[in-house]
Order: C-alpha cells, then sequence, then structure tokens
C-alpha cells in the first residue's frame, strides 16, 4: 500500500509499505476514506517526540471502511464506516472502566505516559497511522463509533480528536455560566475549544495566537474577541486588563509545545532541547488567570520536563487540569451537536489533498500560509 | 456599618450580577446548550467503574515476530501492541539501552532522542548505499580519463 512515512525531522515522503494485517483477534483492518494533519503531527515531523523511528505512519485523526475482522469482533463488520478516536482503549483495564480512555494500560508497553495512539511514534505504543491507504486498529469493538448513514465521513472526522479534545479543554476549565475563558491558539483545537466554552455557556471568550488570518478565521467562526500577541507590549498584562486587571477566569493552552512568544524558551526548548518544547502558553495561562482561577491544558508536551512557574500557580490557588482526551465518551454527544447543526465541525477545513501530496499539505500546515487552519487527505480520492 | 459578611454578601451578588451581565446574547447557535454539568460527557471525570460497551475480557495476548520493547518500570508486556519499525542495527541497540530504564528516568528519553538521530543517518547511509560503488567507480574512471588526457 502507499503510505506517509517520516524520514527525519522535517521530511516526509509517500512510499510502499507492506499492508497492515490483522495481529490480533479484536484487531480490524481499515480502509482509509479521510485522515487529517493534526497540529501535534507537527510534532513528530520536527523530530521533538522520542522514539520516532524512520518509516512511522503519522495519522490518529481518520476515518475508514472496515475490509477485514478479526475473529473476536463482533459489532463491526465488512462495509461498516467508522470514525476512530485517536486512542487504543481495551475497555476493560482500571482506567477504562472509570471512563479515561485516555490512560488505557493495555495498549502500551513503551510508557506509562499515555495510551496507545495510533500512528504517534513507539512512546505512544509503536502502531502505525491513519495517513496511508489502509490501517489497522485494534480493539475495534470498543474505539470506533459507526458512521450514521445519512453523514458524510468528513462530517465527523474532527470526532477522532480535535472536537473532543477541545470540548474537553472547555469542560476541565469548570465552565459553570458566566465565565471569562481566554483560549490560547486559534488553531484547530483552540477553535474547537472556544466553540464549546460558549456551549457551556461562557459569558466571555477571547482567542489569543499571532496569525491574523486564524485570529480572523476565530472571530468568524466562533464568534469570540481576538488578541495577537505580537501587537501587544505585553500579553499578560493585556490581557489582565481586557479583565479588571485581574484575569479571565479560566485560561486554556491549545497551543502546546511548539509555542511562539519567547525566545528563551524556543532555544532552550526546541533548539537545545534542555525541555521539551517551549511552554510559553502555560507560563502565559499562569500568569494570566485570575487567582483561584483555572487553567486547562489539551496543547501536547513531551517528556521529559519543562521550565514553568509552579510557584506562581501555587500562590495564586490555582487549579490546573489536563489530560489526553478520552474520545470515546464525547462522540456521542458531540455528534449530536454536529448533527443538530450547532457545530459545522467540517467548515474548518481550509485544504484537502490526496495522498501522494501529503508531503506539500504537511509543510503549508507547518508553516500556517495559504490560510490554512486544517489540511484532509483522501487516501483513496475525494469521492 | 456593615459587617465583614454582608460585605463578602454584597460582593457575591455584585460578582454574580457582573456574570450574568457578561452572559452573551446567543453568540452561537446553541449556546449554554450543556450549561448543566451533567450533560457534559467528562463530568464527573472518573465514571462509576464498568467495562466499557463492546469490550471483551479476559484479552488474549498478542504475539510478535519482531522485538517489542517495554520500559523497565513495567512488570509485563500489555496485550495488545504496535509491532511497526522494529529496532534494528545502532540505533535499535541505543533504544534498547533506553528501555531498560524506567520512563520517569531522564536517561531513559535522552537516549531515545540520540537513537532518534542516529537512526536517520543509519537510514541515510542504507538509501546512498546502491550509489556507493557507482559513484566510486565513477570516480575512479574519470580519475584514469584525466591522468591520460593530461598525458597525451
Amino acid at each position: 500500500m502507499r503510505a506517509l512515512t517520516y524520514q527525519g525531522p522535517y521530511r516526509v515522503e509517500v512510499e510502499n509499505k507492506p499492508d497492515p494485517r490483522i495481529e490480533h483477534p479484536q484487531d480490524v483492518i481499515l480502509k482509509v476514506t479521510r485522515a487529517a494533519i493534526c497540529g501535534s503531527d507537527l510534532h513528530l515531523l520536527h523530530g521533538l517526540v522520542p522514539d520516532t523511528r524512520v518509516g512511522c505512519t503519522f495519522g490518529h485523526e481518520f476515518t475508514g471502511e472496515v475490509v477485514e475482522t478479526g475473529r473476536e469482533v463482533s459489532q463491526l463488520k465488512k462495509g461498516d464506516r467508522v470514525v476512530v478516536p485517536f486512542n487504543i482503549s481495551c475497555g476493560t483495564c482500571f482506567y477504562c472502566q472509570r471512563g479515561l480512555t485516555g490512560n488505557c494500560e493495555n495498549s502500551n508497553p513503551a510508557s506509562d505516559v499515555a495510551s496507545g495512539v495510533f500512528g504517534y511514534s513507539h512512546t505512544t505504543g509503536g502502531f502505525d497511522g491513519g495517513q496511508a491507504e489502509y490501517v489497522r486498529v485494534p480493539f475495534a469493538d470498543v474505539g470506533p463509533m459507526k458512521i450514521p448513514d445519512d453523514m458524510d465521513d468528513e462530517s465527523v472526522l474532527f470526532l477522532s480528536d480535535i472536537f473532543p479534545t477541545g470540548y474537553q479543554g472547555a469542560e476541565m476549565g469548570e465552565i459553570k455560566g458566566g465565565e471569562t475563558v481566554v483560549v490560547f491558539g486559534a488553531g484547530p483545537v483552540g477553535l474547537f475549544t472556544m466553540k464549546s466554552a460558549w456551549l457551556m455557556g461562557a459569558g466571555r471568550v477571547v482567542a489569543v495566537d499571532h496569525v491574523p488570518e486564524r485570529l480572523a478565521f476565530a472571530a468568524h467562526y466562533a464568534k469570540v474577541e481576538t488578541v495577537n500577541f505580537k501587537e501587544v507590549d505585553d500579553v499578560v498584562l493585556h490581557l489582565k486588563d481586557m479583565f479588571d486587571g485581574r484575569g479571565p477566569d479560566v485560561c486554556v493552552d491549545a497551543v502546546g509545545m511548539e509555542a511562539e512568544g519567547s525566545r528563551a524558551h524556543r532555544v532552550l526548548g526546541l533548539g537545545l532541547k534542555m525541555e521539551a518544547g517551549a511552554p510559553t502558553v502555560l507560563t502565559w495561562c499562569i500568569n494570566t488567570v485570575r487567582k483561584g482561577g483555572n487553567v486547562s491544558i489539551v496543547g501536547v508536551y513531551g517528556p521529559p520536563w519543562n521550565f514553568i512557574p509552579i510557584g506562581t500557580a501555587m500562590n495564586k490557588g490555582l487549579t490546573l487540569r489536563m489530560n489526553q482526551c478520552n474520545v470515546r465518551r464525547y462522540m456521542p454527544r458531540l455528534l449530536e451537536h454536529i448533527r443538530s447543526g450547532r457545530v459545522d465541525a467540517k467548515a474548518i477545513i481550509t485544504h484537502r489533498f490526496s495522498l501522494e501530496q501529503a508531503p506539500e499539505a504537511y509543510h503549508l500546515f507547518a508553516q500556517k500560509r495559504d490560510g490554512c487552519i486544517k489540511c484532509v487527505l483522501a487516501p483513496h480520492g475525494h469521492a | 456599618m456593615t459587617t465583614k459578611t454582608q460585605k463578602t454578601k454584597a460582593k457575591a451578588k455584585s460578582h454574580s450580577k457582573r456574570r450574568r451581565e457578561a452572559m452573551p446574547d446567543r453568540p452561537i447557535p446553541g449556546a449554554a446548550a450543556d450549561l448543566e454539568p451533567s450533560s457534559r460527557p467528562g463530568v464527573p471525570m472518573e465514571m462509576e467503574a464498568q467495562p466499557l460497551a463492546g469490550a471483551r475480557a479476559p484479552i488474549e495476548p498478542q504475539h510478535a515476530d519482531v522485538p517489542v520493547f517495554k520500559h523497565a518500570g513495567r512488570k509485563q508486556m500489555p496485550p495488545v501492541f504496535g509491532t511497526a519499525q522494529p529496532p534494528k542495527g545502532l540505533s535499535g541497540v541505543l533504544r534498547k539501552v533506553a528501555y531498560g530504564y524506567p520512563d520517569h528516568w531522564a536517561r531513559h528519553w535522552m537516549v531515545l532522542l540520540v537513537a532518534d538521530r542516529v537512526d536517520v543517518w543509519e537510514h541515510r547511509l542504507r538509501r546512498s548505499l546502491p550509489w556507493g560503488p557507482a559513484t566510486v567507480a565513477a570516480l575512479v574512471a574519470g580519475g584514469l580519463t584525466w591522468r591520460r588526457l593530461s598525458r597525451a
């Protein structure tokens, strides 16, 4: 089959690979119909995630059609169309039983940091991802959700990761009604966090980024106020001033380890690898949010450590909440939001590519060129 | 003279009023549809323990015909794992060393990062191998031709 493969930092190619096969009785093989490129795939592309091996196929946001089933699979059959959570979850372990499928302990031998994840290095289990013609999906009766017959794949594609992740980001902010929320990052996850904050009854939502096109898109798509941090002297003071000098009730970090905004963090984290990326946004969140407020982290950070002002967080009495998204439990409710028209998830797709064009798509997305918000690949063509 | 409690109550009332005033006039369709925390799928964060729909136990252990590492802090292999890109070469040796340390040790991650860079160079060398003999032959032939021409 044809598949995108990692060739080293900043280099991906599309090449021939052996087709995936059933390796466990609870596996299915999917013919991938749509695969999105996620912002966190860029951390892999840039060589920031340990144990990203040459030849690894990325892609943890995908839909597909079942073409082969393992002998223990009972809920899916050939021809079923499914959307697949990025976490690989057994459904029976201590964590899965409590709904924490993003912390499953039965799918990743390499680390206790996270569950198995499709196409996200050997740190998350060494599974190939969905930016390919076919993909192996373990625990197929637990994770994948059948796509309703009256819905197209692109409408539900983002239930695989970014919509639930954004929703969980707002949810961890513990919005009770009327709160002020600042979302750092107007990328795809940030956009869904903003929408979700409104769904939960936020009183005021502000997006912070430095890409004018993204801020304009956020203002239009999520109906939020915007702040370009490169156009203000001090983003923390500016945001505090916007909220009575105290700061907002909730800050959400929807950026993660490759944040702009601090030369020191970029040199230390991205250049010298003395910390796991640049935690600039997390630092801003802690410094900006009001005392007693909530900081929610859905941006991805790698191991083993980062320099963040934990003393400030302690002295301000902050609540810090974070996790990989427990995608499966969010899918039914968020499907309702899409179906009812409250959230037009596929409206954030700005670019569509064939699988062969995937390297070009990566570079366009990484450089945020051409107003790019979200790229989607169609490994078997755009039907 | 107002007491401290009265002041606190007045402050709370004003805060709550401020919040109500801040509530937008339906900025998006369905705004506040999930205002009630019980309508949110992730609340409470930990649910009452029960197997998820479709889950099957016990899980049959997966077999692999390639080496798959587990980190030293883990007692046994999980029943399911990935087998993509098995370790090989010097990078494979380094990765084996890294997985000999538990994943809360910094050296586990540092050795993995080194292994990643070695992997890239190994891969580039392997790719260039078919070109190696041809390049050497072309250089030798070119050198001999140059020598003959310069003697003539």
